[in-house]
């Protein structure tokens, strides 16, 4: 029976080493998922918001996006994909995804900094991902 | 042709019905010629639907946009190729495809048990028949018929995602399906002994090479699916920890802990309920996976909404399969006993033990970052996401304790390791791999966490190769064989175990190659023809490239390719040439974006990948403006990045040799058979 009682302890001990990874990894990794008016929105109610790292979904403004040249830094608009008057700046310095066009629906990760510009860290297109066509594309 | 195939697929489903009731009934009341005639409803089903799979083909071959399913995935420029292939380019057809592949492989299950484990057979047909049934609703019943017409006829297809017409990923889905489908053969065994009530290990040895031909493809699947990411997606990573990757990663995951467990119920008696879960768990996950990857059901919303019907269709088919499962494991209860208890920590069960437990929680990390989202915002309406850093955050503890097993299992001994046992296997290992890390360390290689990881590979790959040398020289002395001869019949005459050692070298390359990532460079530039750019290696060299322009090339080469602008860039690694290098973009005419190529340089050491991130001016390039040629170049030096495909290439090998059948093991299994028929009288079961 001594045995059996410390093979639990192991078994126990794995059980909550993998709970405990997953618990912290989620709180230390995870990240608010909002829409433009959200951010706007939770921004404005309490500044120290900014310092939160989030995901916003929205609509990059036709006309916007400009490639500063040498840098490697992109800019943009995005807006809220129902409240066309919420928009803002974004700046993101990476190569931009073979998917992403001006007036692509992105993903964004990253941090809005004290001037109301969305630093993005990472930059992921929605329609790029929709490997099928809607049906009524096809009547096009 | 196609017409036909669609009137196949209506004729399937009563056939399937019938098929699944007979089995069951035949099964229970032991009525042979219901039996028969069950197992001949699988042979219709198949040929059923081999027709219909021919009628989708046949459509994509003949261009019939009136189907909306070829109408969304082919067009008329289309290789041929790519159109065959259109048969799992999209979740109509790989529903159809899924339960193609599943009716071929129980052809072979049936018609290869006609004379022998017939007290199986009945309820294998009836699980078998169960499972086309609900492919079947699901395929005509709930919008995702890949014969459905469209109102109109369009003038031409919509044509395939550029990114999809790549060699590696026409052939990553059929692979991955061959695993998920092959799997439920294993499955329907494990039922079938529920139900007849024969719960020795019968019903493992019959199925266990199905469960490592499974993860055999799973494995080769996955490592595609990788491949084709690195090639072609043209950021230089191989996995996202995006949902579609998850879910084949997750039978993937519990597959590889039934391998390791029904060991210990062969060698043992032990762990019965525990397996029976793990089989019914995994064939869960492949149905999970074959919905979810083709549904978009975790990204996003919309696609949810669409696709709300073959959603609940799914998960009361999960629901229902789980809730039976666990009915009959509990009806069963008192003959799934162990027959002995773990004795000692140090064991061979219970390093296996731990490589489940370990296994599983791994499992359930990544299923629960997959899934978080949608808890998430159920529980609180606030949407939340975890990304990548979660799940490598988790998975990596996780993985380096894994790879430890895989060098601990294969030598601890059953029951109680002595101190002595301990001391023999563990010492030279243990020492070796310490000495050289630290030798690593001396000459620099500070990375605690790729420190760690070759340390523990080193020390895996000892143990093989000390147990690969005692095996081969005992045999070389007892039988007087040379060393190569008697290293040949070692490995064949247990090619389960060997085949197994060699996959777990397979394993540790892999990991040795993922964290080579720690080393990784990359590096930006702007460039205009003539300028040059250095970048440094790890490994002290530095590459010289050297950026000589732009070229385009309109309208030729490829079908469906519209225009491709190609830098070229020589490369030197020190003083020596490595020639030159192109990277592009391309526009295809049935896509609305421009699509990168990258260029890898690949050598033991390290990768070099090259890509054209942005160029100045799209339009004075392509109208051949001399001056416009001013490009983003950004290079990664990935070190020992080609160590994953060719510990994917080990793998296979040590998978195929352990799969390889063997006269002595039929023999083994005919005798097995023979003495139970004395032992128990015939009509017992």
């Amino acid at each position: 029976m001594k045995m059996h009682g410390r093979f639990m302890v192991g078994l126990v001990g794995v059980a909550a080493v993998v709970s405990y990874l997953i618990w912290t990894g989620v709180s230390d990794t995870m990240v608010y998922y909002l829409t433009p008016a959200e951010l706007v929105a939770r921004v404005q109610a309490d500044p120290s918001f900014r310092q939160m790292g989030v995901k916003v979904s929205g609509q990059v403004v036709p006309g916007t996006y400009e490639r500063v040249e040498g840098q490697l830094l992109h800019r943009f608009r995005v807006r809220d994909l129902s409240d066309e008057s919420v928009s803002f700046e974004v700046e993101y310095r990476d190569a931009l995804p073979d998917t992403f066009t001006d007036d692509s629906e992105v993903v964004l990760e990253g941090r809005m900094d004290a001037n109301g510009v969305f630093q993005a860290t990472s930059l992921l297109t929605k329609c790029g991902s929709r490997y099928e066509a809607a049906p009524e594309d096809l009547k096009k | 042709m196609t017409v036909l195939g669609e009137f196949a697929l209506w004729i399937a489903l009563p056939v399937a019905i019938y098929g699944m009731f007979l089995g069951f009934f035949g099964g229970k009341t032991q009525r042979g010629d219901m039996v028969l005639s069950a197992e001949r409803s699988i042979y219709a089903v198949t040929f059923l639907l081999l027709l219909a799979a021919i009628g989708v083909i046949v459509a994509f071959m003949g261009d019939k946009f009136q189907y909306w399913y070829v109408a969304s995935y082919s067009n008329r420029d289309l290789e041929t190729f790519y159109k065959f292939a259109g048969l799992w380019a999209g979740q109509r057809g790989s529903l159809l495809f899924w339960a193609l592949l599943l009716s071929f492989f129980s052809t072979i299950t049936v018609f290869t048990n006609r004379n022998k484990n017939r007290e199986f057979m009945p309820y294998v047909v009836g699980v078998l028949q169960g499972i086309f049934t609900f492919f079947l609703v699901v395929l005509l019943f709930a919008k995702v018929n890949p014969f459905e017409k469209l109102a109109f006829m369009p003038a031409d297809g919509q044509g395939l995602n550029p990114q999809l017409q790549n060699y590696w990923m026409t052939i990553h889905p059929p692979m991955l399906y061959l695993g998920f489908t092959s799997f439920t053969i294993p499955f329907a065994f494990a039922i079938a002994a529920l139900l007849n009530g024969r719960l020795d290990t019968r019903w493992i040895v019959l199925t266990r090479r199905w469960v490592l031909l499974s993860w055999f493809f799973l494995s080769v699947g996955i490592l595609l699916g990788m491949r084709w990411a690195y090639e072609e997606l043209g950021w230089g990573g191989y996995w996202f920890w995006d949902p579609a990757e998850n879910a084949s990663l997750l039978p993937w995951l519990t597959a590889t802990a039934l391998l390791h467990s029904i060991q210990i119920q062969e060698n043992r008696g032990m762990l019965k309920v525990w397996n029976m879960s793990l089989v019914a768990m995994t064939f869960l996950l492949t149905i999970f996976a074959t919905f979810l990857t083709r549904s978009g059901l975790i990204e996003s919303v919309h696609a949810f909404a669409e696709q709300i019907r073959i959603a609940y269709i799914f998960l009361a088919f999960l629901g229902t399969v789980t809730a039976g499962v666990v009915v009959l494991i509990l009806y069963r209860l008192p003959q799934l006993q162990s027959e002995n208890r773990i004795e000692s920590f140090l064991s061979r069960e219970s390093a296996f033990l731990f490589n489940n437990l370990i296994l599983i929680g791994a499992a359930f990390a990544v299923l629960w970052g997959t899934i978080f989202p949608l808890i998430a915002e159920g529980v609180t309406g606030q949407k939340i996401s975890v990304g990548p850093p979660f799940f490598n955050k988790v998975n990596l503890p996780i993985g380096l304790a894994l790879l430890a097993l895989a060098g601990i299992g294969p030598v601890i001994a059953w029951r109680r390791a002595s101190k002595r046992n301990l001391k023999k296997n563990f010492m030279v290992p243990v020492v070796g791999s310490l000495a050289v890390s630290a030798a690593l360390w001396m000459v620099g290689v500070r990375h605690g966490l790729a420190l760690t990881t070759w340390g523990i590979g080193l020390f895996v790959l000892i143990i093989v190769a000390v147990e690969f040398w005692k095996g081969t020289r005992a045999r070389a002395r007892i039988e007087s064989e040379p060393l190569p001869i008697a290293f040949f019949h070692l490995v064949s005459r247990n090619r389960r175990r060997w085949g197994g050692y060699i996959v777990h070298v397979g394993i540790v390359l892999i990991f040795a190659g993922i964290a080579g990532a720690s080393y990784n460079q990359d590096v930006r530039k702007h460039l205009e023809p003539g300028d040059t750019m250095d970048v440094a290696s790890p490994w002290g060299h530095t590459y010289h490239l050297t950026y000589e322009g732009l070229s385009t090339s309109i309208g030729r080469g490829q079908r469906n390719l519209d225009w491709q602008a190609i830098a070229l860039i020589s490369v030197r690694r020190g003083d020596k040439s490595l020639g030159n290098m192109t990277t592009e973009k391309r526009k295809y005419t049935t896509a609305d974006q421009t699509m990168t190529e990258v260029s890898i340089h690949t050598s033991p050491e390290e990768d070099l990948y090259l890509i054209l991130s942005a160029v100045d001016d799209m339009n004075g390039v392509l109208s051949n403006n001399a001056n416009a040629q001013g490009i983003d170049l950004q290079v990664l030096v990935k070190p020992l990045l080609s160590w994953i495909w060719w510990g994917g290439l080990v793998l296979v090998v040590g998978s195929i040799i352990a799969l390889w059948p063997s006269a002595e093991r039929r023999r083994d299994l005919d005798e097995e058979e023979k003495s139970r028929e004395v032992a128990v009288p015939a009509g017992a079961a």
